[in-house]
């Protein structure tokens, strides 16, 4: 009878114990209400121009690098959960990415996102979504097409656009050349 | 038993005890003298005692008082193989196992070229929170005010432009 009990709890620890790492490598953003997936459109345009995914240890880890020489730029990140970029070149049609800006659209109305700004211009679109707690801010989504390339953002967490520039100052590295702004 | 049988046993077991009163005892031999049923309990408390005394308790012999106190010994299991037992198996398997999973769990410290591409990528991607900014200045100012559109396309514009500054500068 003992045994019996023993074995069914060791069978339940072990269960218990072979799940926590598949958790633990799960994307943790996913279960944050700031998270919007974006799906994958590598099928159409090939490998991400560019992909960035950039997690709470990590953020936290940068934030407290920061504290030192940059006290307001380590507040500021520590309040931030995750940071996402996926960004693909459109070489011949666009239509699969603005298809795919529908959808997210959709997902964020359906999620109580909030629009803040929606450009519809010919060859361009630009959306930005901020999902809101009260006054507090869960999370921010960008999204951007053009004839070159679409861009996802999703920042998950609070950040107050009005920080980004305070943000921009602690970084000490050359963006113009990353994105092509010049 | 009514209360008048209770009251009687009592006394009638005092008595072959020798815990009764001689006073006691007088009063309960004069009682049963008038009470033939009193008298007649008296008599066969008396005769069981009797009959109880003469039982003798015999003591076992020490061959066989050891055999018995050998048998608690002899029904436990060997000592040796204890560790054998699976429970003890799948408790040391599962060792390894706890170690691996809880190092697993535990958030590995980056390294600092970690640090120092994070630092990058989250540039990159404020400066292209920026760019939207940019390109969307004048619906921000025109949407929801003066205050996002500073926020977004007037401080961080102003930033983009003196990070680019700043190279030209270091270029030059």
């Amino acid at each position: 009878m003992k045994l019996a009990i023993f074995k069914t709890l060791m069978i339940g620890v072990l269960c218990a114990l072979f799940s926590m790492p598949v958790m633990a490598q799960e994307d943790a953003l996913k279960g944050l209400d700031g998270f919007i997936d974006f799906g994958d459109l590598s099928a159409t345009y090939g490998e991400p121009k560019i992909s960035i995914n950039i997690g709470g240890t990590l953020l936290q880890f940068v934030s407290m690098m920061s504290e030192e020489g940059d006290p307001e730029t380590s507040e500021i990140l520590s309040q931030l959960k995750g940071v996402r970029v996926f960004g693909y070149p459109i070489v011949d049609d666009a239509s699969v990415a603005k298809q795919k800006f529908g959808e997210v659209k959709n997902t964020l109305k359906s999620k109580g996102w909030e629009p803040v700004v929606q450009v519809n211009e010919e060859n361009e679109q630009v959306l930005i979504y901020m999902k809101m707690n009260g006054t507090a801010m869960e999370g921010m989504t960008v999204m951007t097409v053009d004839d070159e390339e679409v861009m996802f953002i999703n920042i998950i967490g609070k950040l107050d656009p009005k920080q980004l520039g305070k943000v921009m100052n602690g970084f000490d590295v050359h963006i113009d050349d990353a994105i092509g702004l010049d | 038993m009514n209360e008048y049988d209770e009251k009687w046993e009592e006394q009638i077991n005092a008595l072959l005890d020798g815990e009764l009163s001689s006073a006691d005892a007088d009063l309960l031999k004069a009682e049963a003298s008038d009470d033939r049923e009193l008298a007649r309990a008296i008599i066969e408390a008396y005769q069981l005692q009797k009959a109880m005394d003469a039982i003798r308790v015999e003591r076992a012999p020490d061959s066989l008082r050891k055999r018995l106190r050998a048998i608690p010994r002899q029904q436990r299991p060997a000592p040796v193989f204890r560790i054998l037992q699976p429970r003890w198996v799948m408790a040391l398997a599962a060792i390894p196992l706890v170690v691996f999973s809880v190092s697993l769990m535990q958030p590995e410290e980056p390294s600092a070229q970690e640090i120092a591409k994070a630092r990058q990528d989250l540039a990159i991607a404020f400066a292209y929170l920026d760019k939207a900014g940019q390109f969307t200045g004048q619906e921000i100012e025109s949407t929801v005010g003066n205050t996002m559109s500073d926020a977004i396309a007037g401080s961080v514009i102003r930033n983009i432009k003196s990070q680019n500054e700043t190279s030209k500068e270091n270029e030059a």
